[in-house]
């Protein structure tokens, strides 16, 4: 199979059912997508439309039930557990609507956290761990602990621990969904240029209107890609 | 990268410190029951032996009931880690870690607890019998807390056992899931 080279993420036929109470959902029906690299993009679409699913399937975090996902020219489609983590770890930033830090880590230890399994020198992980963080403009908050931030600053240490190990692509899912206004912007701002300085690849799950921000806008209804702009 | 992982459950352990400290001092207080009732047994024969495997059974339950709280606790940070590309063994060093050093706590206070008993009761001891020696105090051996202190590790492999099974049933998709679902 031929892959183009600027091709940072690709699916083919992807089909994903899940059973709830005894009735099959079928989240994703047919999907085909090529992302280029460096692109912002948001897949849109009303709640249980299958956009989060997508995310899952497309990050190797679950896996479709026929249809194939490749990744950066790797088919991550049958892949184990561990390989799809080893992958995640080189090629993937995460940024959850949570922010999924961890309470009892300071902000610098959530962004170091990342880089923990690798190889790397103590040294070599701070000192990745202090650029990210200077990247999202929170160092001087760096020994702080997350119940000690608001939310936007929170979202911005995700971000760093997203961007630390250098990954080839960000997905975020609904990244602004739990912030206000203000925040939104600074967090969407901050993304566009983390996009735009590293050429990394955004891909951004949102039920709000995000469009004003991205490259390619792709719209979900039902299971389906319904468009692509 | 094993070492730092380590390092890290030891500061991850230390952070949880209601836990850490619950768990701590009723492992001091199992090893302290276990170490004197191995002491009793020559002399009072199964009742001593009875109160020692009752210590340990209750250990063993702690054991498993410590094992499922981390985990349980940690399930949505375990699967954070995950996402962002720990494998399972990375994660179920830190498991392992923190239920060791938990237990190496306990023996480390047993330990500290009995030099003091010593250097305190030999300080009064002495006062009033100068023929006095330490090997004379109604304490407990050294050698009966070492025995305890493995039999305690050994019974905190049934705890990591199951600990780290949890973590391979700890799926990453887990973390997206908004909190509170």
């Amino acid at each position: 199979m031929m892959v183009d080279i600027d091709v940072m993420i690709k699916a083919e036929e992807v089909n994903k059912e899940y059973r709830r109470e005894g009735a099959i959902i079928r989240a994703l029906i047919d999907i085909n997508l090529e992302i280029k690299e460096g692109k912002f993009v948001i897949i849109q679409g009303p709640t249980a439309c299958g956009k989060s699913t997508l995310l899952n399937v497309l990050s190797g975090l679950d896996l479709p039930d026929s249809g194939k996902v490749i990744l950066d020219g790797e088919n991550i489609s049958r892949s184990t557990e561990d390989r799809l983590a080893r992958i995640r770890r080189r090629k993937i930033g995460f940024v959850f609507q949570d922010f999924n830090l961890i309470n009892n880590l300071t902000a610098i230890e959530n962004v170091e956290s990342a880089l923990w399994p690798t190889v790397l020198r103590n040294k070599e992980v701070e000192n990745r761990a202090i650029a990210a963080l200077r990247d999202v403009d929170l160092l001087e908050r760096k020994d702080h602990f997350p119940v000690q931030m608001s939310g936007g600053e929170k979202q911005r240490v995700a971000i760093a621990r997203a961007i630390v190990h250098r990954p080839r692509v960000i997905l975020a899912d609904e990244p602004t969904g739990n912030l206000d206004p203000d925040s939104e912007t600074m967090i969407m701002n901050l993304l566009k240029k983390l996009n735009k300085d590293y050429d990394t690849t955004m891909i951004i799950v949102s039920h709000r209107d995000l469009s004003k921000w991205c490259d390619q806008l792709i719209k979900m209804d039902k299971g389906r890609i319904i468009s692509i702009k | 990268m094993a070492l730092r992982l380590w390092k890290k459950a030891v500061v991850l352990t230390l952070r949880s410190k209601r836990r850490f400290t619950v768990f701590t001092l009723m492992y001091t207080a199992l090893i302290f029951w276990s170490s004197f009732s191995l002491d009793l047994t020559p002399t009072l024969g199964d009742i001593g032996l009875t109160s020692f495997f009752i210590a340990m059974g209750i250990s063993i339950f702690l054991s498993l009931l410590y094992a499922w709280i981390i985990t349980n606790y940690r399930r949505r940070e375990i699967a954070t880690l995950k996402c962002i590309g720990w494998t399972n063994k990375n994660c179920q060093a830190i498991i392992i870690g923190e239920i060791i050093f938990t237990t190496l706590s306990g023996f480390i206070i047993v330990i500290e607890i009995l030099f003091h008993v010593v250097a305190f009761l030999g300080y009064f001891y002495s006062a009033y019998d100068p023929t006095f020696a330490a090997s004379g105090l109604p304490l407990i051996s050294l050698g009966s807390v070492f025995v305890t202190f493995l039999l305690f590790i050994l019974v905190q492999l049934i705890g990591i056992f199951l600990g780290t099974r949890r973590v391979l049933k700890v799926r990453p998709i887990i973390a997206l899931k908004k909190v509170g679902t």
